[in-house]
């Protein structure tokens, strides 16, 4: 534990806002981390393999607030170490893997907006990323004394040989000519166009010239082509990092939910068979969404024999080597740990800093017990939160006591926003007996 | 703009608001005025601040005067993205007309017009889908498949949502229908995170404040009337009776068939336009259709009549939707009321009921059918009744099946419709509801559904334990799992049904059942009251005995039963309101004779008043025929059911035949005396009375409940125990001295 070292104000604060917030911090995750060593190293040796021009597909399996987004965040922050370029987004009903009605454009939208690398680590780094694609281009012409011209479209006749990728070597080609005459707007679209925000393509006819977008039908064609592209413009390769998986499995649609699970299986195959080069796909996925044989990754045959777990890796004994990693909830004394963290944070590293005892800590932990039950160590996100506040307070207020506090410590369940009632001066009735249902159980 | 110089003010003051673009448009149709509603509405509707009923005979301009200041609104305003107002009405062909009427005033002022329903290409759909605005014109049906297959998006669809039209008011309250759209507003509101005025479009009915209390749920008071006084369209009705001569054992020649007789009335009067012809049940409509299409024939003109009923094969089904939605030819659907909302066929010159109307909500429903924009609304109602011989049953001699339509007709002149059904409970579209909100989230845990649909929606009367009771039969059912964090999701069978575009609709022919007597099929039946094994039922002219009754094949087995001729009329497969029953005891007691009867229905009710004189029922409700004793307490089928089932738990085999209550094995004295002992008693607890009664599934959905569920449910909608009650201390008091037999 690295519990002397001092941590920086400004990576202190951000820290402790997005765990206020109930959001994965994007910063200094590892101040807070948990165990996990064993599935972070698994992960790692998939990025060496991108790295170095081979693939991988990880489903990363856990409880609701197990910590399978902090996870995935945390494999993203090697990832871009590694020098690779990562993207991440949540599935929802509105962004999935395969669609018609533009959903799939709309994952590929939101990965391409996320597009971050090491120098710019929170996102909507394509255009830096065209840019060095140019640059080194330029780079290589100087040394050379070739014609800069040349050299580009010598590398995007590597791209122009794939599927879908000659109006992309095409679009490439274009922000190569917007800066070669210093045409913003030119360049822009080409950005744009890159990042599937085009929507018909009238627009994009006329901004590029090329005849096709980026639409539901060829989402996965052009990641494949942004995986070879990072690579020619000198990165290690690209990581995906999808979320929320069980936004497919909810999916109210049988048939949208198999056209997504063979999307799945093409990506499973492509990436098992080696024929996707320099790219990684990392799913987060509750238990259900992958092994429920009606309605989860299992009820499609193909998916449930590729991904059956190694029947060994029981009782204790684990496999890392196959495409699922199961994220097993935090233990009690994990928790403790992380409890110990957050306070650690909150002195910034400095030990003699710290608010609490070592006493309050368990004492929060009965308490919330007492309160939620066991569910609190599985979902750490509200707990979390939880001994933030308690601590923020106990920071501002330097005269209060963690004893008097504590009995006032709420953990609300989540719930869906936009089924709240709207507010109805009056009629309060029934509002305080939600508690049968809140329990309930089939 | 009108002659009195108070009222001119006041309306061009409400002119003066409008949208110069509106004014524009009223000058170019020639207008000379506002009407009163259209006027009284522009102040409110232009505030956009309270919910607005507008009420106002057909054709007197009710959707000009909500889309004159909505269209206003809308003009001056910056056109957000998403739909600005929503207009909802029950047909298809309602929004088709109204498209083009809006398009005039709306081409005018840069509003965009979108009908919305089953028939319009996707096309235009995914037009309205990707820049939405303007008006959307839509069936409840429609809305619900937005919820289902959109769910997402339904918020940013209506992110400018100012205004909810829903038109034909009157159509939707008290039917599953209804129930489905107050929860779709509900839940549209829910999306929207605000509330939204709504404008209800209504015929003028007796009780208005129902109507409001519809609109707004639990906030009725709020809302703003607007009624207007002028005449409503002009009526046309006339009631033809016919009588069936009863075959004489050894003539030769069989009695002229009556069917024939109205069929050929039919014919002569309505070929050439498009009608709507009413009739109580399936086989009179496929008999019906039959004599018409071979009236046709041997006429050697096209055939005009298309049958519509709930049991035509799809194929046939289709080719007769086809036929009704191609107005280039006339025709005239000959259909059953259960499916009426299905058949989407516009104004028609007249409506035809063959047999006595059940209620008078749904005949004013058909009734709004006909002779929209501005013409007379035609009704016919044929009646026949049987001709009365010595062995004729008393109900039959009464008449009931005219005097019935009599009471109804009346009823609806007085402008007094049925209110709501405020106890019932709606748990088949409450079914449909949860369903449909777990495919608009993607899941939703118990406790959001609870809050959304019944603490603070619209199923308010369903206390949470017995939503937990349903969704553990939803869960019996296949139809929802629950995930590991408490999360509802579709299970396999909920899923088939989701996914098919029929869930999209809350009604449904009720459920039928199957009748077997003596091994023989004898047809299929839904029954009015419950079929209670050991009590007597009347089928195909014959009286049966109810042996057993088989929930899950739908069958009811019988064998024959002894007693004498029963009678012809025994209801008309629903429920009659209370208020029905008392009119037509006041039909029977009162000697003037409506204007609107032919000469036969004329006769037919003289005669009718004539034997209920002799039946002496003015003194006493209570009569001996053959071995039977016969009830007549004249109220609803729920006070009649309940009071039946009291007598069945105290151990008597009853039967309910319409009007009267049949009681076999025991005469009038011991009736009256077991009624005392009854009356003095406590009254039977409505679930106990409910749980005797087999056959309780009465909506789409409700196979899927469990026993104590689907009591409950039938308990609320069906028996009415202390009305019941109330009915045995009048028998009681009545019945004092002793009845004379009816032969």
């Amino acid at each position: 534990m690295s519990t002397a070292a001092r941590i920086r104000p400004r990576e202190r604060d951000a820290l402790l806002q997005s765990l206020r917030a109930g959001v994965v911090p994007r910063l200094g995750q590892h101040h807070v981390q948990v165990g996990r060593a064993a599935e972070l190293r698994a992960l790692l040796g998939d990025i060496e393999r991108i790295a170095d021009g081979g693939s991988a597909i990880r489903l990363v399996v856990g409880e609701y607030g197990a910590g399978k987004t902090f996870f995935l965040h945390l494999v993203r922050n090697v990832a871009m170490e590694k020098r690779l370029v990562t993207a991440h987004a949540d599935l929802n009903p509105d962004r999935r893997l395969h669609a018609t009605g533009g959903q799939a454009r709309g994952l590929y939208a939101e990965l391409m907006r996320n597009l971050a690398t090491r120098a710019k680590p929170d996102g909507g780094a394509m255009q830096s990323v065209v840019e060095r694609f140019v640059s080194t281009a330029l780079t290589e012409a100087g040394t050379a004394g070739a014609d800069p011209a040349r050299i580009i479209r010598d590398r995007l006749a590597e791209l122009a040989q794939m599927t879908g990728g000659y109006d992309f070597a095409e679009v490439v080609g274009a922000y190569w000519r917007g800066h070669d005459l210093g045409d913003e707007q030119l360049k822009a679209s080409a950005v744009r166009w890159l990042r599937g925000e085009y929507g018909t393509r009238t627009e994009a006819r006329q901004a590029l010239g090329v005849r096709t977008i980026i639409d539901d039908g060829n989402v996965y064609d052009h990641l494949k082509l942004m995986a070879r592209f990072v690579r020619l413009a000198g990165f290690d390769g690209l990581l995906l990092c999808v979320d929320e998986l069980v936004n497919l499995y909810k999916l109210a649609s049988s048939q949208a939910r198999n056209s997504n699970y063979e999307q799945i299986l093409r990506i499973l195959n492509d990436v098992l068979q080696g024929s996707a080069g320099h790219l990684g796909f990392v799913f987060g996925g509750t238990p259900e969404t992958l092994t429920d044989t009606r309605r989860g990754l299992y009820s499609y045959a193909a998916l449930q024999s590729r991904l059956a777990e190694n029947s060994f890796a029981s009782d204790g004994l684990v496999d890392l080597s196959g495409p699922v990693v199961r994220l097993t909830s935090l233990t009690q004394e994990d928790m403790y740990v992380l409890l110990m963290k957050v306070r650690n944070v909150y002195a910034a590293g400095d030990p003699a800093a710290h608010l609490v005892p070592d006493e309050a800590l368990m004492e929060f932990m009965r308490h919330c017990s007492q309160r939620v039950g066991d569910a609190y160590f599985r979902t750490p996100r509200s707990t979390v939160k939880a001994f933030c506040d308690l601590l923020a307070i106990l920071e501002q207020n330097p005269g209060a006591d963690w004893r008097g506090l504590l009995g006032g410590v709420a953990l609300a369940p989540e719930s869906n926003p936009d089924l709240a009632p709207l507010d109805d001066p009056g009629q309060d009735d029934g509002q305080d007996s939600d508690d049968d249902l809140a329990g309930f159980r089939l | 703009m009108t002659t009195s110089p108070d009222s001119a003010s006041e309306a061009s003051r409400a002119f003066d608001r409008l949208h110069p673009g509106v004014r524009r448009w009223i000058w170019e149709q020639g207008w000379h005025d506002l009407r009163d509603a259209q006027e009284a509405a522009v102040a409110p509707l232009l505030d956009g601040d309270a919910d607005v009923l507008i009420s106002a005979a057909t054709a007197s301009g009710k959707t000009e005067a909500a889309f004159l200041p909505i269209c206003s609104v809308l003009a001056s305003a910056e056109p957000g993205p998403g739909i600005s107002a929503l207009y909802v009405a029950p047909l298809k062909a309602l929004i088709n007309d109204q498209d083009e009427r809006l398009e005039g005033l709306c081409g005018g002022l840069g509003i965009a017009v979108h009908p919305w329903h089953g028939d319009v290409p996707g096309s235009r759909k995914a037009r309205v889908l990707a820049r939405p605005s303007g008006i959307l014109l839509i069936t409840p049906e429609s809305l619900e498949a937005l919820f289902v297959l959109r769910g997402t998006r339904v918020a940013a669809l209506f992110a400018d949502l100012r205004y909810v039209v829903i038109d034909e008011l009157h159509s939707f309250i008290g039917i599953e229908r209804g129930a489905q759209l107050q929860s779709l507003l509900h839940r549209l509101e829910l999306a929207v995170r605000r509330r939204v005025p709504r404008v209800g479009l209504s015929a003028t009915l007796g009780d208005m404040a129902a109507a409001a209390e519809f609109l707004r749920p639990r906030g009725g008071d709020g809302v703003r009337m607007i009624t207007s006084a002028s005449e409503g369209q002009e009526l046309r009705l006339q009631v033809r009776g016919y009588v069936q001569r009863r075959p004489v054992p050894g003539e030769e020649r069989p009695a002229p068939d009556q069917t024939s007789a109205v069929a050929a009335h039919l014919f002569r009067t309505l070929r050439g336009s498009d009608n709507l012809v009413f009739a109580n049940a399936r086989s009179k409509v496929e008999e019906l259709t039959d004599r018409l299409s071979r009236l046709s024939e041997r006429q050697g003109v096209p055939n005009e009549f298309v049958p519509h009923h709930g049991a035509l094969s799809k194929e046939i089904r289709e080719d007769v939707e086809a036929r009704l939605k191609d107005r280039s030819r006339p025709v005239t659907a000959v259909c059953t009321s259960t499916l009426e909302m299905g058949i989407d066929i516009g104004s028609v010159t007249s409506v035809a009921q063959v047999g006595a109307p059940n209620s008078v909500a749904a005949l004013r429903q058909r009734l709004g059918r006909a002779g929209r924009r501005g013409g007379a609304a035609v009704l016919r109602v044929y009646v026949t009744e049987q001709e009365v011989t010595g062995d004729t049953a008393p109900q039959d001699r009464l008449r009931a099946q005219l005097v019935q339509t009599i009471a109804v007709v009346n009823l609806l002149l007085d402008r007094w419709c049925e209110p709501p059904d405020a106890g019932g409970l709606h748990l088949s579209t409450l079914i449909q509801q949860c369903l449909s909100l777990i495919a608009q989230h993607g899941g939703v845990t118990p406790a959001e559904a609870y809050r959304t649909l019944c603490g603070k929606g619209p199923f308010h009367h369903v206390d949470q334990r017995m939503f937990a009771a349903l969704l553990r039969d939803l869960g019996a059912a296949r139809m929802v799992r629950q995930e590991g964090d408490g999360l509802l999701l579709h299970d396999e069978e909920g899923e088939r049904l989701v996914n098919h575009h029929s869930f999209y609709a809350a009604f449904d022919s009720p459920v039928e059942f199957r009748l077997v007597g003596d091994g023989r099929q004898l047809g299929t039946l839904a029954p009015v009251a419950p079929p209670v094994p050991g009590s007597l039922m009347i089928f195909a002219g014959r009286r049966w005995k109810i042996v057993a009754v088989d929930e899950r094949s739908r069958t009811i087995e019988l064998t024959a039963s002894s007693g004498g001729r029963p009678p012809d009329f025994t209801g008309a497969g629903a429920t009659v309101h209370d208020r029905v029953r008392r009119e037509m005891r006041r039909v029977y007691e009162s000697p003037e004779t409506p204007v609107y009867l032919d000469a036969t229905a004329q006769e037919l009710l003289a005669e009718a008043r004539a034997d209920y004189r002799m039946l002496r029922l003015h003194e006493s409700p209570i009569l001996a025929w053959g071995g039977d004793t016969l009830v007549f307490p004249f109220r609803g089928d729920p006070v009649m059911t309940a009071l039946g089932l009291a007598l069945h738990l105290d151990g008597l085999r009853f039967e309910q035949s319409g009007i009267a209550l049949c009681l076999s094995g025991v005469s009038p004295d011991d009736l009256l005396a077991r009624l005392r002992e009854l009356v003095m008693s406590a009254p039977p607890d409505a679930h106990d009375l409910a749980a005797l009664a087999p056959g309780k599934t009465i909506d789409r959905h409700d196979p899927l409940l469990g026993e104590a569920l689907q009591t409950a449910a039938y308990a609320a909608r069906r028996l009415d125990v202390p009305g019941a009650w109330q009915t045995l201390k009048a028998l009681t008091a009545a019945g004092g001295g002793s009845s004379p037999s009816g032969r």
